[in-house]
């Protein structure tokens, strides 16, 4: 079917019609541990796709001793997997893992490519997209696909964080799109599935660039993207001591502590831990937004926590009314008192849950909803 | 060193609010500004002029009044500015935008001489692709690293320290390069009204239509554009209890916060867990 009229095509581009093209791909980050989380949760909405394309989804590793790892990405759900284990890969360089990618999309010319937005996702993925002058489209939070065209519509955040805009690429292939870590979960593993792997080779002889050294930061905390608990604070929060009373809070949850981009920018946190559409996406159970005013781009980051409990000064921030539990007053008092009333509770053991429950039931019906 | 700076002049998305009632954004009267992340971008390329001389040259793809965000930068103490500027342009997404910048360096380095590198800012506060630099080196065949946080010349070649999720690398890199600069990564230096007094009476900026850079109008703009917003719709509403409670003092705050999530089934048990260990 002729869809594309190369005479309208920019000559740069090379002219394809869009049924040359088929599977879905998941590239995969890999080390010789294995394949990371982020690009295995990627096989979610692959397989979502493949689905109602009718097509397979395939995975790519990349990188070198990696090639046992091929199984995993089988296990989880890929139909097959082409792996490239190459000396030339044992470090990875932007361009270097992009080319690897763009020479194998050109041989086997896929319909999709999905990439995890780790950071190495993020600086890769555009070469990969632009290289084969293909469109690309970041930090996607869904994927739908019209049937009768075949086109992936790749679904993202695009300005203040208040819309979602449906972006589709109905003359190019392949279709790729990027989605961050934990916004898909991992698809479950089966230990029976088979696939075919197959085994390419790249033609890539030097890299430009060269890795000098990398020290591995310790991480000893866990990432506030796969805590349960997170106690967050703001600009309410005033200053780096507030932040340590956050922390003593937290610890008491066995949660962690997070900030929004204000508390980032003023230096009281760091940006790994920052929460929203500039920072991280998180899904505890429990969020406490402390000293934080609810701006959209803030509140993008929280979309998929359970239960919100916001503590503010300032009866009138938005964050009350994109909360579950709002109580309005001094951030350090409050904070101070449910440290004290936690360690209680947790000296006095279960029981005095329901007395506490008690006390308080009356009043919340009086209170109400809304 | 020859060093290109390419910003964003972008609407204020801090300032953009939401109307509940209208269920519209409010726009109007929102300024725009240049970039935040490009601002450490500007920075690392001054620094580097500092030490090792040569010229930075800031660029941006864009309509007139982005004049004002060059202005800025120059202000800040580069040398020239360049605005490519074109109806054509109009309505690109990052492939179109990348390659009109890329062609754009291709035009400074026939004017002034080869360009050493080329610095961004890691992404624009009102679309945060992070494409733009990668694009702009595959358009060029060059190299090109992100999440800099800083960068030296050593024996004549081009280092820099960056740091991922869980790692911080230091990596020589070929020139001519592009280079990413993270967010925050340096604080940006203050305008100087000198700077600016010089910007104006020399009049450093440059504007380039695309008859001057003679691109083909299949591959710029709207047309050299792959992607297509199909829809925009906003986010639904997360629905929430949104239960706000005045307290008569802070142990009254504390109980009544506890004594709701102890009752809410979805949060209980994990409480229990922090607390006992356990239900």
């Amino acid at each position: 079917m002729v869809r594309v009229d190369c005479s309208k095509l920019c000559p740069e581009w090379p002219c394809e019609q869009p049924d040359e093209f088929k599977h879905v791909w998941v590239i995969a980050e890999a080390t010789e541990e294995g394949v990371s989380e982020a690009s295995l949760q990627m096989l979610t909405p692959a397989l979502e796709i493949a689905r109602k394309l009718d097509s397979k989804v395939v995975g790519v590793l990349l990188g070198y001793n990696v090639s046992r790892h091929a199984d995993t990405l089988i296990k989880h759900g890929a139909d097959e997997v082409i792996v490239v284990d190459d000396i030339m890969l044992s470090e990875y360089y932007p361009e270097v893992y992009g080319q690897v990618v763009v020479d194998l999309a050109r041989k086997y010319k896929p319909e999709v490519i999905l990439i995890a937005a780790t950071m190495r996702g993020r600086e890769m993925g555009p070469y990969i997209a632009n290289t084969l002058r293909a469109g690309i489209t970041a930090d996607c939070t869904d994927f739908d696909v019209d049937e009768k065209t075949r086109d992936v519509l790749l679904i993202r955040p695009p300005f203040a964080a208040i819309m979602l805009a449906y972006i589709k690429t109905p003359f190019r292939r392949p279709q790729i799109g990027t989605a961050r870590p934990n916004v898909f979960p991992v698809p479950p593993a089966d230990e029976s599935r088979r696939g075919e792997i197959k085994f390419e080779k790249t033609s890539i002889l030097t890299a430009r660039s060269k890795l000098i050294s990398r020290k591995i930061l310790k991480r000893e905390e866990i990432p506030i993207e796969k805590a349960e608990i997170i106690v967050s604070g703001g600009k309410g929060v005033g200053g780096p001591d507030g932040f340590k009373l956050l922390e003593e809070l937290a610890s008491i949850l066995g949660g962690v502590v997070a900030g929004s981009r204000k508390a980032v920018d003023a230096g009281w946190i760091s940006h790994e831990r920052q929460v929203g559409q500039t920072g991280k996406s998180v899904k505890p159970i429990l969020y406490i937004a402390v000293g934080i005013s609810g701006a959209a781009q803030h509140m993008i980051g929280v979309r998929e926590a359970t239960r919100i409990v916001a503590i503010n000064i300032d009866p009138e921030a938005p964050i009350f009314n994109q909360a579950d539990y709002g109580v309005v007053g001094d951030y350090k008092e409050i904070v101070e008192a449910l440290i004290e009333e936690l360690r209680r509770l947790k000296e006095a053991g279960p029981g005095a849950v329901e007395e506490l429950i008690r006390e308080y039931t009356q009043q919340a019906q009086a209170v109400g909803q809304g | 060193m020859r060093i290109v700076v390419g910003i964003k002049w972008v609407p204020n998305t801090q300032a953009v609010r939401f109307d509940p009632k209208t269920g519209t954004l409010i726009r109007t009267g929102v300024p725009a500004i240049v970039n935040p992340h490009d601002l450490p971008a500007a920075e690392l390329a001054l620094r580097l002029k500092d030490e090792y001389g040569g010229e930075v040259i800031v660029l941006t793809m864009a309509p007139p009044p982005a004049v004002q965000g060059l202005e800025h930068i120059l202000g800040m103490g580069a040398d020239r500015a360049v605005l490519l500027t074109d109806r054509a342009f109009a309505g690109a997404d990052t492939l179109a935008t990348s390659y009109v910048i890329a062609q754009g360096i291709r035009k400074i380095e026939e004017e002034w001489g080869p360009v050493d590198l080329a610095v961004f800012g890691q992404e624009t506060i009102d679309s945060s692709t992070a494409h733009i630099g990668a694009q702009v080196a595959s358009w060029l065949g060059w190299p090109y690293i992100y999440y800099v946080k800083k960068a030296w010349l050593q024996d004549g070649r081009l280092r820099v320290v960056r740091q991922l999720e869980s790692a911080v690398e230091e990596f020589e890199v070929s020139t001519p390069a592009v280079v990413s600069v993270a967010m925050k990564a340096l604080k940006a230096r203050p305008v100087r009204l000198s700077y600016k007094l010089r910007a104006k009476l020399e009049n450093p900026i440059t504007v380039w239509t695309n008859k001057d850079l003679g691109l083909d109008p299949r591959c710029v703009g709207l047309k050299g554009s792959p992607t297509i917003v199909s829809k925009v719709t906003y986010l639904p509403e997360v629905p929430r209890k949104k239960i706000v409670y005045k307290p008569k003092d802070p142990r009254d705050a504390a109980r009544w916060i506890l004594a709701q999530l102890f009752s809410d089934e979805k949060t209980r048990e994990a409480l229990y867990k922090a607390l006992w260990g356990g239900a």
